[in-house]
């Protein structure tokens, strides 16, 4: 059934990237990728006159994970403008409209380990562990520094936005949850009254950067980028589902997050306080609460039959059981 | 009554086939990756089979307490899950309120955990 998509795919492919490589190329492989919820990844090994490209074509799946995920076309420009900002993004190539049906575009495919279990886990990677915490740090720091208005089409959006959007989220999902409505009850209450406004990745974390042993090699998934408050960005890797199981190191099963929040409060100028980090984390928590149980009706309302979709619905309750142990500790 | 295996018995039947024999044959890595989330499915399934039923009852119990309801726990099974979902609904409009009653975090944790021990027991373990 995959080669057959697979053949589909190739001949629409070919036509819509001979404006960008030319007419002498040939499609010497296309191989569905495993990982991704919600987007195809392909990888694409394309001969031209230059030689052979290792090329990724990113595609739309019919889901979304939030209801603020950006088109594959939005998504292709934020990569373009954070690539050209020198941020660590695989060099895009081209956004390539509808293919078999689905938007999709094509970037530079970028070597290294992506899953997020190997990256705190495997021997040969110590080295890069030791090196993340600050190359992410200084990743964010550019990110954040990019003009927004760069991005016309993202919407302004403060802490107060945040919490509106996943309390409707909630209550779209027509099931009671008591725990994360104490979570958002505790986040309203102590909303930051002021904030900066900055471009977001609104995914960094283990499990979205390609890693090598020099530690990171680039910035994946930006289909969540969208503006607000720099801490909810820099918090976002260290709710606990993106430890992977080393759950004593809080930063993102890597190490401590002082260091990173120092390097980062550096680069950037700001002065984000660990308090600051711990309202954001809290609130991360909440929003992956809320995005699994939303995940879990993409599947139980026939959008996308998944059995991989019906089973995060169930995973919601260990991030209810953090958010309730973070909650305790916060009083 | 149907004869043994029971129902639990009859689902890790299936997960232990899938495991040993059907997983090591599967090579793609996206299907690999879904069959063990299905296989994981599975274990959910023959918890909640073997143990479900009197967490929901304790629930409820602990439920009717926080919010000082007298009456009697259903025990007609269906009746019981009803009666959850209509005392979660009356605890988070109090919550939104900002009129939880006293207890309501030690009530969660508990329940959360209880929840945990057929969704993700490990997880329960680790957890420090």
């Amino acid at each position: 059934m995959t080669t057959d998509r697979a053949e589909d795919l190739s001949r629409e492919l070919r036509e819509r990237l001979v404006p960008l490589f030319g007419a002498d190329i040939a499609i010497e492989r296309l191989a569905l990728l495993a990982g991704g919820a919600s987007k195809e990844a392909w990888a694409l090994d394309l001969r031209t006159p230059q030689g052979t490209e290792q090329l990724l074509v990113r595609r739309a799946e019919g889901g979304v994970i939030h209801q603020q995920t950006l088109s594959l076309e939005h998504e292709y420009r934020v990569l373009q403008v954070a690539y050209a900002a020198g941020v660590r993004a695989p060099r895009p190539y081209g956004y390539l409209g509808e293919i078999a049906g689905r938007p999709a575009f094509v970037s530079e495919r970028v070597p290294g380990e992506t899953i997020g279990r190997r990256i705190v886990q495997r021997p040969e990677l110590a080295a890069a562990r030791a090196a993340l915490p600050a190359q992410m740090a200084e990743e964010l720091a550019k990110i954040h520094a990019i003009p927004a208005d760069r991005l016309p089409f993202l919407e302004a959006g403060g802490p107060r936005d945040v919490l509106v959007r996943l309390e409707d989220e909630l209550d779209a999902i027509d099931e009671p949850h008591p725990a994360i409505e104490l979570g958002l009850a505790w986040a309203k209450r102590r909303t930051p009254e002021r904030s900066d406004v900055v471009l977001l990745h609104g995914d960094l974390r283990v499990g979205n950067l390609a890693v090598t042993e020099a530690g990171l090699g680039h910035v994946l998934d930006w289909e969540f980028a969208h503006l607000g408050d720099p801490t909810e960005d820099v918090a976002w890797p260290l709710v606990r589902a993106w430890r992977f199981g080393v759950d004593q190191l809080r930063l993102g099963g890597l190490g401590d997050v002082e260091p990173y929040l120092e390097r980062y409060n550096a680069l950037s100028g700001r002065h984000i306080s660990l308090a600051s980090i711990n309202y954001w984390e809290i609130v991360g928590n909440l929003k992956w609460a809320i995005g699994a149980l939303t995940q879990a009706r993409r599947h139980l309302s026939g959008q996308q039959r998944s059995v991989e979709l019906a089973v995060i619905g169930r995973l919601a309750a260990e991030m209810e059981f953090e958010l309730l142990h973070l909650l305790e500790r916060a009083g | 009554m149907q004869d043994r295996p029971r129902a639990d018995e009859l689902a890790e039947a299936v997960r232990e086939f899938f495991e040993s024999e059907i997983l090591p044959t599967i090579d793609d890595p996206r299907i690999r990756f879904r069959a063990l989330v299905a296989a994981n499915g599975l274990g959910i399934l023959e918890r909640e089979i073997a143990f479900g039923t009197p967490l929901v009852r304790r629930e409820v119990g602990a439920l009717m307490r926080l919010l000082g309801h007298a009456d009697a726990v259903p025990e007609d099974f269906d009746e019981l899950r009803r009666r959850a979902t209509d005392l979660n609904r009356e605890l988070v409009l109090l919550i939104r309120a900002g009129d939880m009653p006293d207890g309501t975090l030690a009530h969660l944790l508990a329940t959360v955990a209880d929840k945990l021990r057929v969704a993700s027991p490990r997880y329960l373990e680790r957890y420090r």
